[in-house]
């Protein structure tokens, strides 16, 4: 690899890049398992052999694993994750740690929690960043039920791309026979879930067979290392004509009467001369500008940070999601959910609670919850409370609609984190997995105010300029206004 | 393009939502601008999140009085050709008391003229949010850092009361007397942040480029020499050599190493290539066990 001549191409033929089209290039994965599994050793040894590892930092593990002898006089990997001192003196990992490595193929970020069931919390934090996970068993014990606990928590956070990586194969004499049942039983396990790929690689990552380096000792197993597979895969299950979305995050005034909506498409693909509605609102306007330092674009796909320039001033503020004309965000003020509660504060339904979605914040009007999930059974029990590390299903009133997506549709308009009203602290994030509008929308008997009904009489008078415009949307709002104040649901679609 | 610099594009995304979320919901943020490399780039990312519009907020650097000298003409040229506010603070009790680097250890003298002078400019100005560029590739304990680093009152951090931080959502609702830290380039290594300055062409401090420099060797170390304040050791003279720095702070406290590394792209390979991670040259860091997580803790960066 010579990066010189790498660069100076990269330089040269650099497009006003769309981020969208360069997912590839960067794979966020994590690791579950606990301790016993080896999982630090794995990372360890995926670190070492991978070339991640500096020399400074070898020489302090070196010396610290000869200190802790842990593994006697062989080098202890687990030492590279291991961050905080208490955990250090602990000998456990507590928190999420975030590692970087890359090969020629691709830049890597690994994600490490914890795997117990007293760390659910933190698993399911990691988890949500990670496009692939790597699943971590004992081959002599095989899937355990903290494996399919693992694979639930995995699921409910969205991953679509599981490995499991039977370690300590050594520890069976290399047993294809022993690598074959653990196989087809996982299989089965993994059925359960929406996954949409699952690989099973036996390894031993004390010895590094199959990580990094392929094994001679497994001469049946003929697919790819960990390290192969983690180079090749690709990080996202790609949706093709996913509808847009952005979530609105500021609104950015320049001179020269700039105004443009700053965000991140989470969704889709948008085009200049397209029609966007504010699904809060209904109010729709024409994509004039796709705003960047680096120049205007033409389009801007999922992934891409931009600012948007609206023929016409929608009046919308932080917390709107602009969004296709057809295939609209639901603008619900009643939703169900599942989450995982973070906070070491139980539920509390007399507490105050706000629910931050995409860019929005919506105060709770009222909160339930109707059952616990046992992710290691995938039972529910009905309930009405719950605390740290539980998985509950919930029933949340808004105090105003939020435009809401479902996460098994579009998963970064469709998760959420709760936030305590009194001190800020983020006690549950949740994924959406049914949400009712408040407002009506279109087929139940609603009169859809469009264009061409406005434009025939009561907009009849004005033309294009961004001040009748302006005004179109004005008459349209208060038009609906007045009806649904005598009772008549009423949808803007301009 | 190549896979490793296209993911740069998707680095670059995300520093720029980080940088969005903390303005639309922090009163008062302020860019701790520290003239480094990381800085630089942090500051290019800032003006990219709210272009044609300015960073909604000024810089801050914290000025110890001992930075190179190239660096302070390179601040002040940056913050001038930007059209951006510049808050420059020293503590200057510490300076009236002479805390100095040579006179005193180093965790000494970095508590006093930066982690106390840091608070006392945040409190002064009255900031609830400060864009730092710390990554976590850099130290281990930096490694369980979040995107959005809470601070108890006093700026103290605490490992175990730091929020949870799930998908993309970055939850900015303080509680009574917190404040945040927040670090856009928290997934960025070091060799993301070169090959991003060499695809972007951002200009640096030429400290990071080798030269001739007249330089001193304590402890293996490569100290250069900046200004008259050097103390020498009995029998102590600097000599000419060719290096450069692959971070920069204090000049006495900050390591310089042997490179021909005279352009970007010589830098950019020199880095992939390293086999010593860059804060070997920080010597505040390797001055007790676990220096980088107590320092933290007291409020340092």
């Amino acid at each position: 690899m010579h990066v010189a001549t790498q660069l100076k191409e990269a330089v040269e033929t650099r497009p006003v890049a769309a981020a969208a089209a360069h997912r590839g290039a960067l794979l966020s994965l994590l690791t579950c398992g606990s301790v016993d599994d080896g999982k630090s050793t794995l990372i360890g040894r995926l670190l070492w052999d991978g070339a991640g590892v500096t020399e400074d930092q070898a020489a302090a593990v070196l010396h610290a694993s000869h200190n802790r002898a842990v593994n006697g006089e062989k080098i202890d990997f687990s030492l590279l994750l291991d961050g905080l001192q208490a955990e250090r003196e602990q000998g456990i990992t507590i928190d999420i740690a975030w590692r970087y490595f890359e090969t020629p193929q691709r830049r890597f970020i690994i994600i490490d929690s914890p795997g117990h069931e007293q760390y659910t919390r933190n698993m399911a934090t990691g988890a949500s960043h990670a496009d692939l996970a790597i699943l971590l068993v004992d081959a002599r014990h095989g899937a355990k039920r903290q494996t399919r606990r693992h694979a639930a928590i995995c699921d409910l956070v969205g991953i679509k791309k599981v490995v499991l990586a039977v370690n300590k194969m050594d520890a069976v004499d290399w047993s294809e026979a022993r690598y074959r049942e653990i196989e087809r039983d996982f299989r089965v396990m993994a059925g359960g879930f929406k996954f949409a790929q699952v690989t099973i690689i036996p390894v031993a990552a004390l010895t590094g067979d199959n990580v990094v380096k392929r094994s001679a000792r497994m001469p049946w197993y003929a697919g790819p290392t960990l390290l192969e597979h983690l180079e090749s895969v690709d990080p996202e299950v790609v949706q093709d004509d996913a509808p847009f979305r952005m979530p609105v995050q500021l609104v950015l005034r320049a001179s020269g009467d700039f105004r443009g909506y700053a965000g991140t498409v989470t969704s889709g693909r948008v085009r200049i001369g397209e029609r966007i509605v504010d699904a809060r609102s209904g109010l729709g306007a024409t994509l004039k500008r796709i705003s960047t330092m680096d120049g205007n674009l033409t389009s801007a796909g999922k992934g891409d940070a931009v600012t948007l320039v609206l023929d016409t001033d929608l009046d919308i503020s932080r917390g709107a999601v602009l969004s296709e004309v057809q295939r609209r965000p639901t603008n619900a003020d009643v939703i169900e959910a599942r989450l995982v509660w973070l906070s070491e504060t139980p539920f509390d339904p007399e507490a105050g609670y706000l629910l931050r979605t995409a860019t929005d914040l919506t105060p709770v009007t009222s909160m339930s919850v109707s059952a616990l999930v046992d992710f290691e059974t995938l039972a529910s029990t009905p309930a009405h409370g719950c605390n740290v590390n539980d998985i509950a299903d919930c029933r949340i009133l808004l105090g105003r609609a939020a435009a809401i997506d479902l996460f098994s549709e579009l998963p970064l308009t469709g998760n959420f984190v709760l936030v305590s009203a009194i001190d800020g602290a983020t006690v549950a994030g949740g994924v959406i997995t049914w949400a009712q509008a408040g407002a009506p929308q279109v087929g139940d008997n609603v009169l859809v105010l469009n264009r061409e009904l406005l434009a025939r009489g009561l907009c009849a008078d004005l033309g294009d300029s961004p001040a009748d415009s302006a005004e179109f949307n004005r008459r349209a709002q208060e038009v609906a206004v007045l009806l649904r104040s005598v009772g008549v649901p009423v949808l803007i679609e301009l | 393009m190549t896979a490793l610099t296209s993911h740069l594009k998707l680095l670059e995304a995300e520093s720029i939502h980080i940088f969005r979320e903390a303005a639309a919901q922090f009163r008062s943020p302020v860019l701790l601008y520290s003239i480094g490399k990381d800085s630089t780039v942090l500051l290019h990312l800032a003006r990219k999140a709210f272009w044609p519009a300015k960073p909604p907020f000024p810089l801050l650097h914290i000025d110890t009085t001992w930075k190179f000298r190239d660096m302070i003409a390179f601040r002040d040229k940056t913050a001038r050709e930007l059209g951006l506010d510049l808050i420059v603070h020293t503590n200057h009790d510490g300076l009236a008391r002479n805390i100095n680097p040579f006179d005193h250890p180093p965790s000494v003298y970095t508590d006093v003229m930066k982690t106390v002078a840091l608070r006392q400019a945040l409190d002064a100005g009255g900031f609830d949010a400060a864009f730092g560029g710390a990554r976590r590739d850099e130290e281990a304990s930096r490694a369980k850092e979040r995107v959005f680093s809470f601070r108890a009152a006093g700026h103290r951090w605490e490992p175990r009361r730091q929020r949870p931080e799930m998908w993309q959502l970055l939850n900015g609702r303080l509680g009574k007397g917190e404040t945040v830290r927040v670090f856009p380039l928290s997934n960025w290594t070091e060799a993301d942040v070169w090959r991003y300055i060499a695809l972007e062409k951002l200009e640096v401090v030429s400290l990071y480029f080798a030269a001739e420099r007249p330089a001193v060797t304590r402890n293996g170390q490569l100290i250069v020499v900046d200004d008259e304040r050097m103390g020498f050791e009995p029998g102590e003279k600097p000599v000419m050599r060719k290096v450069r720095f692959r971070t920069l702070g204090c000049w006495p406290l900050t390591a310089a190493i042997e490179s021909d590394a005279t352009d970007i792209d010589a830098v950019v390979e020199e880095t992939l290539a390293a086999r010593v991670s860059e804060r070997a040259g920080r010597l505040i860091d390797h001055d007790t066990a676990g220096a980088m997580e107590m320092k933290k803790r007291e409020g340092y960066f």
